[in-house]
């Protein structure tokens, strides 16, 4: 567990204060249909109001009944927050009034949600440790629709084709120190919620939605919190605890005092505004929602679900951890899987570990670049190109290409249309073999230093990085292909 | 005889559910309000500290529908055809935000 006492912001009046942060997100649930209706839930491109029925429009009689996948991806999210779907839980009815929730209320769940309790886990890469931040709980409950407002118009417009889609609350302990560790929480919690199948993690249509909860305090008790709504990606997350927490050192510095509110995030800005006072949590008027039955899970049903559940993050990154491929590479991989390199973590799993961690850095650094900017690469060629790797590495271990020749030679593969099979020959007629030759090297060497007669100075007068600038002018001149540790020697022998 | 409500209370009410209320309107319903929960009080009188709350009286659980689009026999159209006010298709509502 981290330690709060290290996240300590020093403010010039030496006053230490420790952010406490805590996350809620809402995770769209990957249903076809709404949480209690059968009107369809692909809300994303239908023209307004396409997707409305009478059940989440509230007319009087209707009766939701309870879409059977929305439970199903509950059990697999608890499972991918380390704990157990609750063998009871129920809904409750949240009564609040505005336009885009037409019941007058949402249904909900209050005292008995279906997750209660679990953990995320991740890996920070600064203080180079394992974090756990343990989940409250997490809850079934639908959205409601979207309100827009017209410029200088006096009505307001709602859309309630979102009303009704299932979404899973997921509740955070406050147990967050910085924004830094805000945003990998929320990142992990999106690759655990991915790799479910739970949602389809569409961050640009809202899919998973932060409200982030922000205190500062000078001892082990909890300030008074903002609570930031409607965050929509990691950046955004990071950004708006960060001006957070510089704002309520200043009020506190300044002997002012901090109001519990809702605020609004200002992307362009990256500043937070002051939203409607929060209604207290009673002013809600939660009671037990008679038209939907509680649900009983027997541990046969949770289990027979649990075992549909594709690999999680973790899995991957312990084997990694194994080829000695470190948690920020593993991250990288299991997004990149996500997004368009499917089957790259199997791939990699299977690579001998003398070279998982070379092909890995030419996936994370060469590869996945080239294949997320160019969609039509086909996974045909992927494969292929991975077919390759091996050999090329053996090409590398030979010592006979150098690693900017390889960024070049992977680069003209994914341009080809048929991956060439003598794969020597082709290096060798786009001239990438790494030049070795002695007598060459040294007649580049001597015209590069007449060029940068400083640089040479500089060097012989004790400047060594003088020399990696002369490096670097001799592999330009070589064309990319020059040995460096050979090009090295050379210059150091003629001072 | 005291009443058991306050005309805060009643005010509170009536923000909650956005009602506007004159004060003839809070008069009254501080009564009739007053009346009511002084009527229900009397379940007060009986012991359920061994009784779970009933929250379903059906007694059925897991009421499920499978993960199909439904047809119910109406277009959105009908449903937009039905509420008061619609402009290109949205519903237009008295302006929430400033």
């Amino acid at each position: 567990m981290s330690n709060p006492k290290d996240k300590v912001i020093k403010t010039k009046n030496h006053l230490d204060y420790i952010p406490t942060i805590g996350i809620e997100c809402h995770v769209q649930l990957k249903t076809r249909t709404k949480l209690f209706s059968g009107a369809d839930n692909d809300a994303k491109e239908a023209p307004p109001n396409t997707l409305i029925n009478h059940i989440d429009l509230g007319l009087p009689g209707a009766l939701p009944v309870l879409n059977k996948e929305a439970v199903v991806l509950a059990i697999k999210a608890a499972k991918a927050l380390n704990t157990r779907a609750s063998n009871f839980s129920k809904f409750d009815r949240k009564h609040y009034f505005y336009p885009d929730l037409p019941m007058g209320y949402q249904i909900s769940q209050f005292d008995e949600p279906i997750i209660l309790g679990g953990h995320v886990r991740f890996f920070d890469p600064t203080s180079k440790e394992f974090k756990i931040i343990n989940i409250t709980r997490a809850h079934l409950e639908s959205d409601a629709g979207k309100n827009i407002h017209p410029d200088k118009k006096n009505y307001s417009l709602v859309d309630l084709n979102r009303a009704g889609t299932p979404l899973l609350e997921i509740v955070s302990e406050p147990e967050l120190h910085s924004a830094a560790e805000a945003r990998l929480y929320a990142e992990k919690l999106y690759l655990l919620m991915r790799y479910a199948e739970v949602t389809e993690g569409n961050l640009y249509y809202g899919n998973m939605r932060f409200d982030v909860n922000v205190s500062i305090s000078k001892d082990n008790t909890l300030g008074t919190r903002a609570e930031i709504k409607n965050l929509n990606s990691f950046r955004s997350i990071e950004r708006a605890v960060n001006y957070e927490i510089t704002r309520q050192t200043k009020l506190l510095n300044s002997n002012q005092k901090i109001i519990q509110e809702t605020r609004g995030f200002n992307d362009q800005q990256g500043t937070t505004y002051s939203l409607r006072s929060k209604e207290n949590a009673d002013d809600y008027r939660y009671m037990p929602e008679p038209d939907v039955p509680p649900i009983i899970l027997e541990n046969d049903f949770i289990d027979k679900v649990e075992k549909e559940i594709p690999k999680l993050p973790d899995y991957y990154t312990d084997r990694l951890r194994k080829l000695d491929i470190d948690e920020v590479s593993s991250y990288i991989l299991l997004d990149y899987e996500l997004e368009e390199g499917k089957g790259v973590l199997e791939y990699v799993l299977g690579l001998p570990e003398s070279d998982a961690k070379a092909i890995v850095n030419w996936i994370i650094n060469i590869e996945s670049p080239i294949v997320l900017n160019n969609p039509n690469i086909s996974s045909e060629l992927l494969k292929k190109i991975h077919n390759i790797y091996l050999s090329l590495r053996a090409i590398t271990k030979e010592g006979l290409i150098n690693s900017n020749s390889i960024k070049e030679l992977i680069k003209k593969l994914f341009q080809e249309k048929n991956i060439p099979e003598d794969l020597k020959q082709y290096i060798s007629k786009l001239g990438l073999f790494q030049n070795s030759d002695s007598d060459e090297l040294d007649q580049l060497v001597s015209k590069v230093i007449k060029e940068n007669q400083k640089a040479f100075n500089d060097l012989k007068s004790g400047q060594q990085k003088a020399i990696g600038f002369l490096i670097g002018e001799v592999m330009k001149e070589s064309g990319g292909n020059a040995n460096p540790g050979m090009v090295k020697t050379l210059i150091e022998k003629k001072l | 005889m005291s009443q058991i409500l306050t005309k805060d209370d009643v005010l509170k009410v009536a923000k909650l559910a956005r009602i506007e209320i004159s004060s003839q309107e809070l008069e009254d319903y501080l009564k009739e309000l007053s009346e009511i929960i002084e009527y229900v009080k009397q379940l007060e009188k009986v012991d359920t500290s061994n009784l779970k709350p009933t929250n379903q009286v059906t007694g059925l659980s897991n009421v499920y529908r499978n993960d199909q689009v439904l047809d119910y026999g109406y277009t959105p159209g009908d449903l937009l055809d039905s509420l008061n006010k619609i402009e290109d298709s949205y519903v237009k509502v008295k302006r929430v935000i400033e």
